[in-house]
C-alpha cells in the first residue's frame, strides 16, 4: 500500500468515527425504540457520500476498497449497527455490479449509487435458505425481460431504491435482474416488525409484470446462483464488521460498569468471576475482527474468501449474542432493563445469525469446504 | 472570490513543554487541525459557495503540517500552501504572522484572509490581527456570524464578552472565526480521496523576497520565561443553607469573621 492511501485510509476511519460519534451513537436507543431512522439522518448518510465509499471513482464513487469499507462499518457499528446494516445491503449489492454488470448496465446504474440505495433480494415466503425453491419468475418477451414475483425479508426494502432480483427462466435457469422502483408493476408490501436492527428497514417488494431490458441481467442466465452466493460472502465479510463493532460496544458497556460499580468496596473488575465474563468478550471481539479482516483481505487479494467469510458471520453473530448476554448478565438488573443499551445489541446481533445465511447453512458449507480440502 | 484561510497544525492529547525552550514540545505528537480553524474553513467553503471562488490553505510549519492541509483539502478547499523551512523555525506570532503576510502577498489579489479566533494550544489569538497590520487592511475578531453584501462589502459579527458588535469592511479584510459561527462540515471519503490529488505547493524562505531579521527566532522577540501549570490550591467552598433566614444569619457570621 503506498503512503497516500494510507493516510486516506486513516482519513476515512477518523471521519467515519466523528461521523458516528457525533449524528449516530447519540440516537442509537431512540432508533431501536422508534423502529427507524429519526427525519434526515439517511440523508445525512447520503449527503457525507457514504453511499459512494466504495463506488470506484469513475463512477462517482470515493474508491476506498473493501477493507477500508470494511473497518468503517466495524466502527460505525459501534455507535449503531442498524445504519452499518443499510450501508453494508448497499454495498455488498454495488460488488455484485462491479462483478457481473455489463458496461451498459454498470453506466447506467452505478453512477446513481451514491445517492440511491441497492438491495439484493433473494428470500421469499417460501424460504430463504433454498432458492432453488422461489416462484419469481422471468420470461423473456423478445428484446425484454417481464418479471413477476413477491420478494420478501429485504434489507433496506422500501429505503432502497434499486433492486437485483433471484428469478427462475421459463427453462428453470436461475438468473439475477435489475429492476427499479420507478418501473411499472413495481410497488413495496410490508415492513417487518423484527426484534432487532430496528433502524435497518427490512421489507418486501411486488413485482407484476414489469418489463426490463435484456441488458438489466446481471451476468447470465443460469449465473443467479454463484451471484447469490458471491452477494452472500460480501455480506458475511461486512457483517463480521458489523457484529466486530457491535462486540466493541458491548465490551465497552460491561468495563465502564465493573469500573464504576462495587461489590461492597471491591470493584466489580476486580472479581475473577467478573474478569472471566470480560475475558471471553474481548477474546469474542478479537476472533471475530480477525475473521472479518482476513475475508476482507483475501477478497481484495484476489484469493478465495467464501469460507472464512462463512466464519466470521457464524461465529461472530453467535459470539455476540452470547457475549451480549454475559455483558447483561454483568449489568445484572440494569442490564435486563431497555434502559440500557445491551438487551438490543443481543438482538441486533441475533439478526446475522439468520440474515445473508442461516448459521446452519453456513457451518455446512465450512464443514464441506474442510471436508474437501 | 479568492480566500485563504491560515491553518495551524495542534497537538492531540497531552503535551509536554520543553523544558530548555520553554516552549510546548511539538516534535513526536500526533497533531490535528486547531479546532477554530476548522470553522475558518467552513466560513470559507460557505462563502465560496455563495460568491464563487477559491480557498486557498496556508500554513507556516514542518513537513508533519502536511497532514493538516490534507485534512483541509478533505473538507472541500482548492489547494493548499506550506511555508516549511528551517530558517521559519522558532517563530513567535510577530514572526509567523510576517511570515504569512508574505506568503499571502506571493498568492496575490486574495480578497479574504480567516484565521480561527485563537489556537488551541498556545491560545494567543495574535497572529490574525497582526497579519491584518502587516497588510494594512481591516479587521474583524471574534466573529460568529459573516455576511457578503455586494462584491466587496462584508460585515462580521464580533461576539464579545457581554456584547455583540456589527463591523462593516471593505475588501481585502482579515477575519478570525469563532466556533459559535458554524458547524464544519465532515471530510466525505470523496473529498478525502481528491485531497491527495490537490495542487500543494511548499514555500521555503527562499521562494520569497523577504527580511530575513524578521522571521524565525531572528524575528520573534517574545522569550518565554516561565511555563507553568497553574496552581491548583484548593479553594474551599461551602454551601449556604437553602432556608433564606438560615443562609442570611450564616453569611453574616461568616463576613463577621
Ligand atoms: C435482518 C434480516 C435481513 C435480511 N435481508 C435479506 C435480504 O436483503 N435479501 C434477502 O434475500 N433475504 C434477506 N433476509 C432473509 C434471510 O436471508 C432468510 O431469512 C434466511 O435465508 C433464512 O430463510 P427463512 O427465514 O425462509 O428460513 P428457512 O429457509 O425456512 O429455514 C428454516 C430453518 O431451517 C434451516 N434450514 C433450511 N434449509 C436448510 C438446509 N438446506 N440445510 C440445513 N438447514 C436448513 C434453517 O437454517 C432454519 O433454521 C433477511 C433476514 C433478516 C432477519
Amino acid at each position: 500500500m503506498t503512503a497516500d492511501k494510507i493516510a486516506a485510509n486513516k482519513m476515512l476511519q477518523r471521519m467515519i468515527v466523528d461521523f458516528t460519534t457525533t449524528e449516530l451513537a447519540p440516537l442509537d436507543m431512540i432508533i431501536d425504540k422508534n423502529q427507524d431512522y429519526p427525519e434526515g439522518l439517511f440523508q445525512k448518510v447520503v449527503d457525507n457520500g457514504l453511499l459512494g465509499m466504495t463506488l470506484p471513482r469513475e463512477f462517482g464513487g470515493a474508491g476506498f476498497d473493501f477493507i477500508a469499507a470494511a473497518e468503517a462499518l466495524n466502527h460505525m457499528a459501534k455507535g449503531n449497527a442498524s445504519m452499518a446494516v443499510t450501508l453494508e445491503g448497499h454495498f455488498k449489492t454495488v460488488e455484485q455490479f462491479l462483478k457481473y454488470g455489463t458496461d451498459e448496465l454498470n453506466q447506467k446504474y452505478l453512477p446513481t449509487a451514491t445517492k440511491r440505495i441497492f438491495a439484493f433480494s433473494q428470500t421469499e415466503a417460501s424460504g430463504g435458505s433454498n432458492p432453488a425453491g422461489i416462484s419469481t419468475r422471468a420470461v423473456k418477451q423478445g428484446d425484454n425481460w417481464v418479471i413477476t414475483g413477491d420478494k420478501i425479508m429485504i434489507t433496506n426494502g422500501g429505503l432502497a431504491e434499486v433492486y437485483c432480483v433471484l428469478a427462475k427462466t421459463e427453462d428453470d435457469q436461475m438468473a439475477v435482474f435489475v429492476v427499479d422502483q420507478d418501473m411499472p408493476g413495481f410497488s413495496f408490501g410490508k415492513r417487518e416488525d423484527f426484534i432487532g436492527l430496528r433502524g435497518t428497514p427490512v421489507g418486501e417488494i411486488v413485482m407484476d409484470h414489469i418489463v426490463v431490458p435484456s441488458y438489466h441481467l446481471l451476468g447470465t442466465v443460469g449465473e443467479g446462483h454463484d451471484i447469490g452466493n458471491n452477494a452472500h460472502d460480501d455480506a458475511r465479510v461486512l457483517m463480521g464488521a458489523v457484529l466486530t463493532g457491535i462486540l466493541e460496544h458491548e465490551l465497552q458497556i460491561a468495563i465502564d460498569y465493573t469500573k464504576q460499580r462495587k461489590a461492597l468496596d471491591t470493584p466489580l473488575y476486580e472479581l475473577q468471576i467478573i474478569q472471566e465474563k470480560l475475558t471471553d468478550i474481548a477474546i469474542a471481539k478479537q476472533n471475530t475482527k480477525l475473521l472479518y479482516e482476513d475475508g476482507a483481505r483475501n477478497k481484495v487479494a484476489g484469493e478465495p474468501y467464501s469460507e472464512v467469510a462463512a466464519m466470521a458471520k457464524s461465529y461472530g453473530s453467535r459470539a455476540a449474542v452470547s457475549a451480549g448476554d454475559k455483558a447483561l448478565q454483568i449489568l445484572a438488573g440494569y442490564g435486563y432493563s431497555r434502559e440500557y443499551p445491551i438487551e438490543h445489541l443481543i438482538r441486533d446481533a441475533r439478526a446475522m445469525e439468520i440474515a445473508e445465511g442461516t448459521v446452519e447453512k453456513m457451518n455446512m458449507e465450512i464443514s464441506l469446504k474442510e471436508v474437501n480440502k | 472570490m479568492k480566500i485563504v484561510v491560515c491553518i495551524k497544525q495542534v497537538p492531540v492529547g497531552d503535551v509536554k513543554i520543553d523544558p530548555k525552550t520553554n516552549n510546548l514540545a511539538r516534535s513526536n505528537v500526533e497533531g490535528d487541525i486547531n479546532t477554530y480553524d476548522r470553522n475558518a474553513i467552513e466560513a470559507a467553503l460557505q462563502l465560496k459557495e455563495q460568491a464563487g471562488g477559491e480557498v486557498i490553505l496556508l500554513s507556516m510549519g514542518p513537513d508533519s503540517y502536511m497532514s493538516s492541509l490534507r485534512d483541509g483539502l478533505a473538507m472541500g478547499t482548492d489547494s493548499a500552501v506550506l511555508m516549511s523551512s528551517r530558517a521559519f523555525g522558532g517563530a513567535d506570532t510577530l514572526a509567523t504572522a510576517y511570515t504569512l503576510s508574505e506568503g499571502i502577498k506571493k498568492i496575490g489579489g486574495v480578497d479574504l484572509i480567516l484565521f480561527g479566533r485563537q489556537s488551541v494550544d498556545a491560545d494567543t489569538g495574535q497572529v490574525g490581527p497582526i497579519v491584518a497590520e502587516d497588510l494594512n487592511i481591516p479587521q474583524i475578531t471574534f466573529a460568529e456570524g459573516v455576511e457578503l453584501h455586494d462584491d466587496n462589502v462584508l460585515v462580521g459579527t464580533r461576539l464579545l464578552d457581554n456584547s455583540v458588535q456589527e463591523v462593516k469592511v471593505t475588501l481585502p479584510a482579515v477575519l478570525t472565526v469563532r466556533a459559535e459561527m458554524n458547524k464544519p462540515r465532515y471530510e466525505t471519503p470523496l473529498n478525502i480521496q481528491t485531497s491527495f490529488e490537490k495542487p500543494v505547493t511548499v514555500w521555503s524562505e527562499k521562494d520569497l523576497d523577504l527580511d530575513e531579521s524578521r522571521i524565525g527566532q531572528a524575528g520573534s522577540p517574545t522569550i518565554v520565561r516561565k511555563v507553568y501549570s497553574p496552581d491548583k490550591a484548593a479553594k474551599q467552598i461551602e454551601m449556604l443553607p437553602q432556608n433564606a433566614a438560615a443562609a442570611v444569619t450564616k453569611l453574616l457570621t461568616e463576613l463577621n469573621n
